[in-house]
């Protein structure tokens, strides 16, 4: 095989400041940017507000932090909501756009946001970091002792206000979970174009913090897909720049599996990451998340044992970070109260268990990690073969053939041929293989392990199997035998 | 010399035969019908009418999950549908349920911004033509915790039939679907 590498079409720097300065040019809030001046800001900020210093140093003390989610229109309102994050031990605050953001819709957040401060309701899902600019989201940022991360949106605005993340390779969360009609080419080609701010902050000196997804498993699907896509979005961040990365680690709710998940990930990304020459992007943490399905907003005695799961997971696992949603999730923007509440609760565990230094050995973690090793090896090296030694090129392959492919997605343009069922111990298992190229004792496994839960239910495991399994966190009863509700 | 009903019938449908000699004397709109009700007959075709039901996520919404479930639902079910998927503007719903000829629209909402999305929806479809055609809302309508008898007043007051909160069984929902239509005739 050719010499693995990564198609890499860096843009040179002049058409790079234009395409800066075109971005900022849609609204004027824009014009807040100086790009030198956000740099010297950037350089002015104390370690405990740079995201991957406070990871690395959380990790060096075998501490945890909760990394929540958090958006409020009001400045005032958001302001308050992060001092209770910082004030409940939340070293790590997000700053959740809302979804108009997201879709560039400035106009009509314009019009909502007076009314947002007119009404004093938070008529909008998110923090509307583009209206608000920069001079404004200083003070959010100046107000609280903590690093901070834009979510779903924020451009130039989110650095030069003082956070200090940004996504910089293929980012599969938007293709596979966010977008309609995006091919994978259109993925590459936006990613490609527009990662290479972070290589230009990190020539200047800035590291700013990416945390990877991977293509997000929106039902009970094994995590060896997600786990590739991990890997692929580590080697083309570094390849744009990236110095400072961490995976998340979408936990299923198994608990072998999510332990082995959370081993497996960092281990093969750092792998191949030196593998592609990139010895020096540092993966500062690995980050269990609370993905799936979440209890309807009246079961506040779910949603505690959900996020307090999530934590023990992470605090067994000994991670730095735990993306935890609050009690309120399926209510919509959390209140005070209920993020004092949730994170409380699970900086108790974090205090109580991680201090521990637990030294656990589940049963069955060694073959989860082992299953989903071979599985995510045989998919890279199906990849590297399809583009002939180039991860970029073998991706976009993969993801028109089906070779990447995952249940469920919005995006027509994936072959959506695969399907994930639960068996009698609420492992993910595949039902159907699709267009993966998983080896036939793998597939054998897979086989018996459904065989077993179909015995167990007097049925043939199939797609209304699957459908009853997307409930199984958010009902609180992993193993998908009827009836939920006794 | 014409043959039995059954070998006009079939030489009709073949194109060979303009007209059947029987219906010489119908008149205007009742023959063409009337032709239609006989081809119908001799393909063996149900007289059953199948409705459709266009099924999307309205707004910028990107959850698609519970919509899809649900068309599937509605397909084994018998309906026809025409699944639009995520990201559906309120617009969209219209001018495709006029070019279908809906009989039924049902959207979900999972992000909490269904109301500001749905402003003037109920006007605009009026205003189409669409004045009959059944409206169900599903999913999470609204940002925090409200009874869902004040979601569902606040989603009929803007033109929709029946809300459904969120985990709503799909079976429930094309039982209720089922039930409305034959109210109107339209199954």
């Amino acid at each position: 095989m050719k010499k693995l590498r990564i198609s890499n079409k860096r843009i040179d720097d002049d058409l790079l400041m234009k395409k800066r300065r075109a971005e900022l040019d849609k609204w004027p809030t824009g014009k807040e940017v100086d790009f030198d001046e956000a740099v010297a800001y950037q350089k002015s900020l104390p370690d405990s507000k740079i995201w991957w210093k406070v990871m690395t140093k959380l990790r060096e003390e075998g501490r945890m932090s909760v990394f929540p989610r958090a958006g409020t229109p009001i400045l005032e309102k958001m302001i308050e909501l992060c001092q209770g994050l910082r004030d409940s031990g939340v070293v790590l605050i997000p700053v959740t756009t809302d979804s108009y953001t997201r879709l560039g819709q400035y106009e009509k957040i314009e019009e909502i946001l007076k009314e947002c401060y007119r009404t004093g309701k938070p008529l909008l899902n998110g923090y509307p970091i583009i209206n608000h600019g920069v001079k404004k989201t200083r003070k959010l940022i100046e107000s609280i002792d903590a690093a901070f991360s834009p979510r779903g949106g924020g451009g130039e605005i989110a650095i030069a206000s003082g956070m200090t993340t940004w996504g910089g390779g293929i980012g599969f969360l938007g293709f596979g979970s966010y977008s309609k009609n995006m091919t994978i080419r259109e993925l590459v080609e936006r990613s490609q174009n527009g990662m290479r701010l972070v290589g230009w902050y990190a020539d200047r000196g800035v590291i700013l913090c990416t945390d990877l997804h991977g293509w997000l498993p929106s039902a009970p699907f094994p995590l060896s897909v997600n786990i590739v896509c991990l890997i692929i979005e580590a080697v083309t961040a570094a390849e744009q720049g990236q110095k400072a990365l961490y995976p998340l680690v979408h936990c299923m709710g198994n608990m072998a599996q999510d332990m082995a998940w959370i081993r497996l990930a960092p281990r093969l990304i750092r792998e191949y990451l030196d593998k592609f020459g990139y010895k020096d992007t540092m993966i500062v943490g690995v980050c269990p998340s609370q993905t799936p399905l979440f209890p309807v907003a009246m079961d506040l005695g779910g949603a505690f044992a959900y996020l307090t799961y999530i934590s023990m997971i992470g605090a067994l696992s000994k991670t730095n970070a735990v993306d935890l949603r609050s009690i309120d999730e399926g209510a919509g923007v959390p209140t005070r109260e209920a993020n004092t509440m949730s994170y409380r609760a699970a900086k108790w565990i974090f205090d109580v268990v991680r201090e521990q230094k637990i030294e656990i050995d589940v049963k069955d973690v060694a073959t989860e990690e082992k299953v989903t090793e071979t599985e995510v090896r045989a998919i890279l090296d199906k990849i590297l073969e399809l583009g002939d030694g180039d991860i970029v090129d073998g991706t976009i392959k993969a993801v028109e053939s089906g070779v990447l492919d995952s249940p469920w997605s919005p995006n027509v343009n994936v072959k959506d041929k695969v399907l994930g069922v639960r068996d009698v111990k609420g492992a993910c298992r595949y039902l159907e293989f699709g267009n993966l190229p998983i080896p036939n004792e793998i597939k054998e496994f897979h086989r018996q392990k459904i065989a077993e839960r179909e015995k167990l239910e007097g049925k043939k495991a199939d797609y209304h199997t699957a459908v009853r399994d997307l409930w199984s966190l958010s009902k609180g009863k992993i193993l998908g035998i009827p009836p939920y509700n006794q | 010399m014409v043959g039995t009903t059954k070998d006009l019938g079939e030489e009709w449908i073949k194109g060979r035969m303009p007209h059947p000699e029987t219906l010489r004397f119908a008149q205007g709109d009742r023959a063409a019908a009337h032709i239609e009700q006989i081809h119908k007959l001799f393909k063996g075709e149900a007289m059953k009418r199948v409705p459709t039901v266009i099924t999307g996520t309205v707004g910028m919404d990107a959850h698609v999950i519970g919509t899809k479930v649900l068309s599937r639902a509605l397909r084994d079910a018998g309906f026809k549908v025409v699944e639009l998927g995520m990201q559906v503007t309120p617009e969209e719903f219209i001018s495709v349920a006029q070019e279908t000829k809906a009989d039924a629209i049902l959207m979900s909402s999972l992000y909490g911004m269904a109301e500001l999305d749905l402003k003037g929806f109920n006007e605009k479809r009026m205003e189409a033509g669409l004045g009959d055609v059944i409206l169900y809302i599903g999913g999470n309508l609204v940002i925090g915790r409200t009874d869902p008898k004040e979601v569902e007043k606040k989603f009929k007051a803007l033109g929709f039939d029946r809300v459904y909160p969120p985990e709503t069984d799909t079976d429930a929902g094309i039982e209720d679907l089922k039930k409305d239509l034959k109210a109107k005739g339209k199954m």
